[in-house]
């Protein structure tokens, strides 16, 4: 099976495979169809694909007629950053987030800079498969320009966020591994404008990803081997868009990619209360921090497109997952891996605690992830099956199946990239959770004899 | 029959409208069955200065990058001295994003082997059978290369036409020199090379910007500034080049426009006197060449139409070749390289001015005088076709036939060349005689017999 997911936010695939330069100009010829000949922001990851895709959008985008403004390789919290600061109408971000060297996608930002919503991605998708671009003539095609220093404008703002003084103050040393992705060399600024001191891993933006770009323990182990070493407070492993964060303790203790959004929402819900949106997927630990601190939760599908977009029209506060993306619409709507490091260190700094003493407050949940093969044409009808399994329980089949239990939860759907089907499960023991897994494994598996 | 306007596909690459069928994925489309032809490697990527260039050339990277090759980007660059530079490096080809002398909404592709050279028939018929079977050899991200850039391409080239001139001797003379680019690629090359052959240049639309101050052929009725320009400022010459910097027409000192076939003639009298050997032109090329060749006691060879047709011819008389070229302005000298250049006809009619110590009108005046009529008539390439065998019947005894492209029938003072066009609806008719008065009469007399022959109107 040849693996392409076309979704509203944008179309992600394999290099060579899916992803070729006429699939993807037909999506940035239908992207700029829609922005209709106003100006466009593209940016870029490391993957040594990404020329590729950029060249074939940048030709794209001109071709309907709009105006391009190159960022080159730049976190897409940048880039949707500087949608609203350089007035453009659009961008597109070229990156697979946490997908391994293999993927590469196209991402698409409205103008208020987060990914589009539902009924802006399904115009953009209405216009694709229509296949009818608009096409300028040689005197109106689209020019290209750069913007210079624009990362020192998105940090400065950040800095104003952010508590500075008192992170500067506590002295931090941190430890950040971006994984040779779109955060080397802007994690440098960021520990300037920050003022902590940055020991990094992996900080050249050349697209080699020494470990898969996905943010959680089995990810960390450089930067776990060397923290206690080099006596660092904290440390950081980003995707290679800088969206997702996970967070290894400084007694080298790699710590699920679920601690951040808890870790955050705790210090940031007393200042400001408010609905917390979030997904079926994420750990509980959320749902008591909310509770605790007398706020709502709301879920959505999984994906930045749904939470976002959940997010704004709720009012709420914060959006965030389980898997490290989170966001805080105050700063700016969109899953933001600076601002979740820059919260962190204010908390370390503010509390004047351990990151290893800050977990501990944290609600205790074993939470295990597992993944099982699938025929594609199967996927959702085997979903659907699982439902036999609980007969007497409340199930919520708003994505996927999620089951609620007595001490934890089951999660059951589709992956959004591989043939595979997902089975998140938590319970307050490990053995529990493991147990709920298993159970949903091997009825899968008896569906699929 | 209806008939695609807007988008040309034939021996000399592809050429479309922007806007219309140049789209982004047909461009990559060629790109991705180039460098599958050429297999994974080095690739240059030129452009001449046309504003959809840029455009053009993104949809060419992308291509080139998904079938594993490693582009490198020069920018705005002469199409000579891309040749130049593919045969010096290690490239395996390149692509040229250019549509030559087409107007301004037009853009296209040339493709170059890694010799430095347009691909040959057979090769652009193998490269297109790949483009029309659309499989192509995509790689995976792992197997990606990164794109480069050369600032500076044309440098092989420029040192190579300083090497070979006698540049003290030009220096000397202090030339002033009337130029116009047509604002096209030759701009980004020209002042450097007029200064470093020691000229006063005066310098007209040598901005690249792609604005075409008039059509980017360098015809007379094209060039009335720069004439106006030369008797003004008492430039010794004017010089205007196409859009891509191949072809090169001359204005005398009187502020006349010499006519595209003069530029060959003139440079080949001066090649032959220094370094008598074959010259290799196409078929429609001036009888002018053959009365120089006679001079020198050595053999014209004619080969069809089209720029590779004459190169191939060059590369197989294995270096003897003095010149060759084409009547349209477009100059070979295979002591640099085997490529229609600009420059290389620039240095040798300012070498020619500086070594004879004559004006370009005194030149002009010592070669033989003939009168060229270029004209057009309606009809395809199966009508072409069977006009020809009519015609060939009637006057096979009747002049010397040659039949390598189209028709061509040499009579005592005159010839006439007929052939359908490989781009256009129409067949073209060429007449070369001693005076004008003739080549006017023999044109309108061959129309007319082509009007009756032909009951298709």
């Amino acid at each position: 099976m040849k693996l392409l997911k076309i979704g509203i936010s944008g179309v992600r695939g394999i290099v060579g495979e899916t992803i070729t330069p006429q699939l993807v100009m037909n999506f940035a010829c239908a992207f700029g169809t829609y922005i209709n000949s106003k100006p466009v922001l593209m940016g870029r990851d490391t993957r040594i694909s990404g020329p590729m895709l950029h060249s074939a959008c940048i030709s794209a985008l001109t071709s309907t007629g709009c105006d391009v403004i190159d960022l080159g390789i730049c976190p897409t919290p940048i880039l949707q950053y500087m949608v609203k600061k350089l007035r453009a109408k659009g961008a597109i971000s070229i990156t697979a987030g946490h997908n391994d060297i293999k993927w590469n996608a196209l991402i698409f930002i409205n103008q208020e800079g987060t990914y589009l919503n539902t009924f802006q991605g399904e115009e953009v998708l209405d216009i694709y498969h229509l296949g009818k671009f608009a096409k300028a003539s040689t005197d109106k095609l689209g020019r290209i320009s750069s913007a210079n220093n624009y990362s020192d404008v998105y940090f400065k703002n950040l800095s104003k966020f952010l508590d500075v003084q008192t992170i500067k103050k506590a002295d931090l040393k941190v430890i950040i591994d971006p994984c040779n992705g779109a955060g080397a060399k802007s994690i440098d600024a960021l520990s300037q404008h920050l003022n902590f001191e940055l020991v990094s891993v992996n900080n050249e933006p050349n697209g080699f990803f020494p470990h898969d770009p996905e943010p959680r323990p089995r990810n960390a182990q450089q930067v776990a081997s060397i923290i206690k070493v080099i006596k660092a407070d904290v440390g950081f492993i980003l995707n290679s868009d800088v969206s997702r964060v996970s967070l290894v303790a400084e007694n080298g203790e790699t710590l699920s990619e679920e601690y951040a959004l808890p870790l955050i929402a705790s210090h940031y819900l007393k200042k400001t209360p408010g609905a917390i949106i979030t997904n079926f997927s994420t750990s509980k630990m959320i749902e008591d921090v909310a509770q605790y601190n007398n706020c709502t939760i709301i879920k959505t599908k999984v994906g930045q497109s749904h939470s976002i977009q959940t997010l704004i029209h709720e009012d709420a506060v914060m959006a965030g997952e389980g898997s490290g993306g989170i966001a805080i619409p105050e700063f700016q709507p969109t899953f933001d891996g600076f601002l979740t490091i820059g919260l962190i260190l204010e908390i370390i700094a503010k509390r004047k605690k351990k990151i290893s003493q800050l977990i501990k407050e944290l609600p205790k949940y074993h939470i295990v992830k597992e993944k099982i093969y699938c025929p594609p044409t199967k996927v959702h009808s085997v979903v659907n099956g699982v439902k036999k399994l609980y007969p007497n329980q409340e199930i919520n089949d708003s994505d996927g199946i999620r089951v609620d239990l007595d001490n934890g939860w089951v999660h059951i759907r589709a992956s959004v990239t591989e043939p595979m089907i997902r089975i998140i499960a938590e319970d307050k023991s490990k053995e529990g959770a493991q147990e709920s897994a298993e159970k949903v494994i091997n009825f899968i598996s008896s569906l699929l004899k | 029959m209806k008939t695609a306007t807007s988008l040309k596909i034939s021996i000399s690459g592809v050429r479309g409208i922007v806007g219309d069928s140049l789209t982004p994925q047909l461009t990559a489309s060629f790109a991705q069955a180039f460098g599958t032809y050429l297999g994974r490697g080095v690739v240059i990527v030129g452009q001449d200065s046309r504003k959809s260039g840029t455009m053009v050339k993104k949809a060419v990277l992308s291509g080139l990058l998904s079938v594993g090759c490693q582009p490198i980007e020069i920018g705005i660059c002469p199409i000579p001295s891309i040749q130049f530079l593919t045969k010096q490096s290690k490239a395996i080809g390149a692509i040229a994003v250019t549509a030559s002398h087409n107007p301004k909404e037009w853009n296209g592709l040339k493709f170059i082997n890694e010799e430095g050279l347009f691909l040959n028939y057979h090769q652009m018929e193998e490269f297109l059978d790949i483009y029309h079977q659309g499989e192509f050899s995509l790689v995976e991200a792992h197997k990606y290369k990164n794109p480069k850039f050369e600032k500076n391409p044309s440098r092989p080239h420029f040192k190579k036409l300083l090497s070979y001139f006698n540049v003290d001797l030009i220096r000397q003379k202090k030339f002033k020199v009337a130029i116009d680019c047509c604002n096209g690629a030759g701009a980004v090359l020209v002042p450097q090379y007029l200064d470093a052959l020691g000229c006063q240049p005066i310098l007209i639309n040598c901005v690249p910007d792609g604005l075409f101050a008039h059509h980017p052929e360098p015809l007379p009725e094209n060039i009335a500034t720069l004439c106006r320009t030369v008797v003004e400022e008492g430039a010794d010459v004017g010089f205007v080049q196409d859009a891509d910097a191949d072809r090169l027409a001359i204005v005398s000192d009187k502020g006349e426009p010499l006519g595209e076939e003069m530029t060959l003639i003139l440079a080949s009298k001066y090649v032959l006197s220094k370094n008598p050997g074959p010259v290799v032109v196409n078929l429609s090329t001036s009888q002018a060449i053959d009365d120089i060749a006679r001079e020198f006691n050595i053999p014209v060879i004619r080969t069809k139409i089209g720029e590779i047709n004459v190169v191939e011819q060059i590369l197989a008389q294995q270096g003897k070749t003095a010149i060759g070229g084409e009547g349209n302005g477009g100059v070979i000298l295979p002591g640099i390289h085997p490529c229609r250049d600009s420059f290389t006809a620039m240095g040798l009619i300012l070498e020619y001015m500086a070594t004879s110590g004559k004006t370009i009108s005194e030149l002009q005046k010592e070669v033989p005088k003939y009168y060229m009529i270029k004209d057009r008539i309606e009809g395809t390439q199966e009508q072409a076709y069977r006009l020809m065998r009519q015609l060939k019947k009637k006057y096979w005894n009747k002049g010397e036939l040659s039949l390598i492209d189209g028709l061509k029938i040499q009579f005592d003072n005159y010839w006439i060349h007929i052939r359908p066009s490989n781009t256009e609806q129409i067949i073209r008719l060429i007449v070369e005689a001693k005076s004008q008065e003739v080549a006017e009469k023999i044109a309108k007399q061959f129309k007319k017999e082509i009007g009756e022959l032909s009951k298709w109107k």
